[in-house]
């Protein structure tokens, strides 16, 4: 078998040889490792969340630019590391429009005590005794005529749903992107009137104009 | 709307605008105003521009026609009383604002269809598409929608001011079509609420901001498809009711005070007027 093997790669090794004008064996060899990790990469360090069952996402991609936050804002750490739910620092998000932003008492409460030799940290600190709290910046933002709230969806995907609240990011991440992979948060969907219809449609929401525009 | 979908609902969908049509209501929000016990204050068409970012336009684009109060209070003399400067007995007073037609004459005007009748059964008018043609201001008969000539935004709230608009409407720009949308922001949120709690829609649970603002209470705002709120007992106090007009009522009953403005152009106005009683009559 080995012996088979080997002339199969041989003759593989040979035919590429030919076609690409690759003269050395070491030139082989690193093109096909490259190929090799081309295919196998994603599949296994990029792990996708998985898509709730009950949800068929909306579709769109986009790429955001870059919105920079007072203090950079590990969100990997936070979500991927830490094992930290969207809903304990962003509260509102089941009960209002707007998911919110944490106050920095939040913060304090881990960061007086854990890492606080970090610079980031101190930095917050720093806010946090001059009583003041860091301006973020808002990274999702729809268009002022627009009527969204947070509240509907997470009752209709999470709570209307059965659907256990520890993994409440597998629903966030779908027109919020994968913020568990990014430090500061980046627009990574595009939300804009066809992204949402297009997840109305499907999943059956609301499709008067009234209900989202004002 | 497939074409074997009409073919297999014909009869439902042939139904004319006059006869309901083919909307399907959830609420049908309208009004009964009181003339009688209205004074003409004005209050209504302020509390009207504070909530829903109206611009003030000046005095001279006001004379140009150009104002966009969504809610006006119209004076009227009787010929016989207008002699000298003002008539004895002084005007009467009627306050406009756009009827939510049941079958409204704005809508089909529509070249791109930026007004269209929601389930909430009423007239609604979408900023985003508009493109401005004034089709629907010309086709309405009671003349109430506005049409934005100039970015008013830019001069009409000077630096502190801005900070009043309310956010949970936006502000229109130039070349946009507006009208009174009987607040519909606040419906947002009163539906919002009783989804929230799982439960019906309660009469009076919010009203729009002429009905709130009203000293005297002439205005009654709620949903007249509920035979319990306090509008459609008034409506059917006074018989009036929805639907294409049929024939022009006999006053045997000087307690029947209900109409509805311009009724006999069958466009099914949902406000009711209540007639005044003058006292010469009385």
């Amino acid at each position: 078998m080995q012996v088979v093997k080997n002339s199969f790669l041989r003759d593989l090794i040979w035919s590429l040889r030919g076609r690409f004008r690759m003269k050395t064996l070491k030139q082989i060899t690193s093109a096909m490792i490259l190929v090799v990790a081309a295919v196998c990469l994603p599949a296994t360090s990029f792990a996708e969340l998985p898509v709730p069952s009950h949800i068929i996402p909306p579709t769109g991609e986009h790429v955001g630019e870059d919105v920079p936050q007072p203090i950079e804002f590990p969100h990997d750490r936070h979500v991927k590391d830490m094992k930290i739910n969207c809903m304990y620092c962003h509260t509102y998000a089941r009960r209002s429009k707007v998911a919110g932003i944490p106050p920095t008492s939040k913060c304090m409460g881990c960061h007086k005590i854990i890492a606080t030799d970090k610079p980031r940290i101190q930095k917050l600190t720093e806010y946090w005794e001059k009583g003041e709290s860091p301006r973020w910046k808002k990274v999702h933002d729809v268009p002022d005529y627009v009527h969204f709230t947070h509240e509907k969806h997470i009752r209709k995907f999470v709570e209307k749903a059965d659907f256990p609240v520890e993994d409440v990011q597998q629903v966030c991440a779908l027109c919020h992107g994968e913020v568990r992979e990014m430090t500061v948060a980046e627009k990574k969907k595009p939300l804009n009137m066809g992204f949402c219809q297009r997840c109305h449609q499907a999943n059956g929401g609301p499709g008067d104009c009234w209900k989202c525009h004002k | 709307m497939s074409l074997k979908n009409v073919l297999e609902n014909f009869s439902y969908f042939r139904q004319d605008a006059e006869s309901g049509g083919t909307h399907k209501y959830e609420h049908r929000f309208g009004m009964a105003i009181d003339l009688d016990i209205c004074t003409g204050c004005n209050s209504c068409s302020t509390a009207c521009y504070a909530e829903n970012n109206l611009p003030v336009v000046g005095k001279e684009r006001f004379e140009k026609g150009q104002a966009m109060h969504w809610m006006r209070i119209e004076r009227y003399w009787d010929e016989q009383e207008f002699e000298g400067d003002f008539a004895e007995q002084g005007a009467k007073f009627m306050p406009m604002l756009c009827q939510q037609c049941g079958a409204a004459t704005c809508e089909p005007v529509c070249p791109v269809a930026a007004t269209y009748h929601t389930p909430d059964g009423l007239n609604a008018q979408v900023y985003n598409r508009c493109i401005g043609s004034r089709f629907c201001s010309n086709n309405c008969p009671f003349r109430v929608r506005y049409f934005n000539f100039w970015s008013y935004y830019e001069d009409s709230w000077p630096e502190p001011l801005n900070m009043q608009l309310n956010p949970d409407l936006s502000v229109r720009d130039k070349g946009v079509m507006e009208k009174c949308t009987f607040c519909i922001q606040r419906i947002r949120v009163a539906k919002d609420t009783t989804q929230r709690e799982e439960r019906p829609l309660k009469d009076g649970e919010f009203l729009t901001a002429c009905a709130q603002a009203c000293p005297t209470n002439a205005i009654v705002f709620g949903d007249t498809m509920d035979p319990d709120s306090n509008v459609s007992k008034l409506w059917m106090k006074h018989q009036v009711q929805r639907g294409p007009f049929t024939h022009k009522k006999e006053k045997a009953n000087e307690e029947l005070r209900g109409y509805r403005v311009f009724e006999e152009l069958n466009v099914d106005p949902s406000i009711m007027y209540l007639e005044r009683v003058r006292d010469t009559e009385v």
